[in-house]
């Protein structure tokens, strides 16, 4: 009886993943898209990393390395975000004055073209998180070998990408109680397996 | 409302990517027409954005530049002063407006205290271009009298917009700070000098 469930399961296993793996190509859809939300945020670390080498000016370096991280910022938060992988943030004031963020996510629909692929997704997401951890490793650095004229565009590089990361962050999640929802049904399902677990060895 | 804020959500996250470029840009001229001509209105508080700060920011602090001989300090820290001083205010000017108990985000009141600058800025540019001619009272009066009023511009377009959003008896408590921040910034303009 175990044995003709797991062939069972097995089968349906096959037959889900043969129907799943159609929308889900590997190919980079948006190879401009993928192309600029690297290239941005890649060449202003490397201007900063760089600019003792390139230029004798500071200025030069560091009104390049702000408008690198301005085109940055606004090409993710409006034009990589929703093309690579369907996600959107944005702040709305309503009449009354009060100020809401709202976070919004492509619904998963039967259309083939809107699909994520995981190509680009792991382009957006890597990109994405890389950056800021560097840019907090350099705000240490400058602070620690007192180059202070530098804090201004490191701190400036660490609250642009940082604002980005958390708004696609909360948009992937959903709202603040999606993520507590989530957190207790992965621990309960956890425990769950170590103690149907137990229950088999023992 | 929620409805509707789904529509429009819909709508823009399907639009070319050129729509986004001169939705942006069209908002941002706006918001400078409505400087250079202060009226009573939402816009610059409703749908604020922070690109028109940054470029007018940026444009200050590369006037500001005194041009030395040696390329060593070749006028990093008064670049970074100018920035320093424009979004440090900036936020003071935010916090102490929320602490008085103002029902404005924060990032409306730094929309409006940036965008507020660009008389300023004009200020600046004609500086540069009257100290292109011979140094003397004329030209120094000519200049005190411009950046006078950009002065006096700035303060009546800002007070327009942020005025509304105090309760009544903390009007001049909200606004003095104003009147300071842009009095630190005429003062860098009028001072400047080029050698």
């Amino acid at each position: 009886m175990d044995s003709n469930d797991d062939t069972e399961d097995v089968s349906l296993f096959d037959a889900e993943e043969e129907t799943t793996n159609r929308p889900k190509k590997s190919k980079i859809r948006h190879p401009v898209a993928s192309f600029f939300h690297l290239f941005f945020r890649v060449s202003a670390i490397v201007v900063y990393l760089l600019c003792e080498l390139f230029s004798s000016s500071f200025i030069a370096c560091m009104v390049t390395i702000i408008l690198l991280l301005s085109c940055d910022f606004w090409a993710v938060k409006n034009v990589t975000g929703r093309l690579m992988v369907g996600l959107r943030w944005w702040n709305h004031i309503d009449e009354d004055g009060k100020s809401h963020w709202v976070f919004e996510s492509r619904k998963a629909s039967a259309q083939e073209s809107k699909t994520v692929s995981e190509a680009e997704s792991r382009i957006f997401w890597l990109g994405l998180i890389a950056c800021p951890v560097l840019w907090v490793i350099f705000a240490f650095s400058a602070l620690f070998s007192f180059r202070v004229k530098w804090l201004a565009v490191v701190i400036m590089g660490v609250v642009l990408q940082g604002a980005n990361l958390y708004g696609y962050i909360r948009c992937k999640v959903g709202s603040r109680k999606n993520l507590t929802n989530m957190a207790t049904s992965y621990l309960g399902k956890q425990f769950l397996k170590q103690n149907t677990g137990d229950e088999q060895t023992s | 409302m929620r409805s509707h804020i789904r529509e429009f959500d819909s709508s823009t996250l399907n639009e070319s990517v050129q729509n986004t470029i001169m939705r942006d840009l069209k908002a941002v001229g706006k918001k400078f027409m409505h400087v250079l001509y202060p009226r009573k209105s939402n816009t610059l508080l409703r749908d604020w954005d922070l690109w028109g700060p940054l470029i007018l920011c940026v444009t200050l602090a590369l006037m500001l530049q005194r041009s030395s001989i040696d390329s060593e300090k070749d006028g990093g820290p008064q670049f970074a002063e100018v920035f320093v001083i424009v979004w440090f205010g900036a936020v003071t000017i935010t916090l102490n407006s929320k602490l008085l108990g103002g029902n404005i985000s924060f990032f409306q009141s730094l929309c409006v205290l940036g965008y507020c600058i660009l008389p300023l800025t004009v200020a600046m540019l004609v500086c540069r271009l009257v100290l292109l001619a011979e140094p003397g009272p004329i030209n120094f009066m000519v200049r005190l009298f411009v950046v006078i009023v950009m002065f006096a511009w700035s303060i009546v377009a800002s007070t327009a917009f942020l005025a509304d959003s105090q309760p009544p008896n903390r009007k001049a408590l909200a606004i003095y700070p104003v009147f300071l921040f842009y009095f630190v910034i005429s003062w860098m303009i009028l001072t400047f000098t080029p050698q």
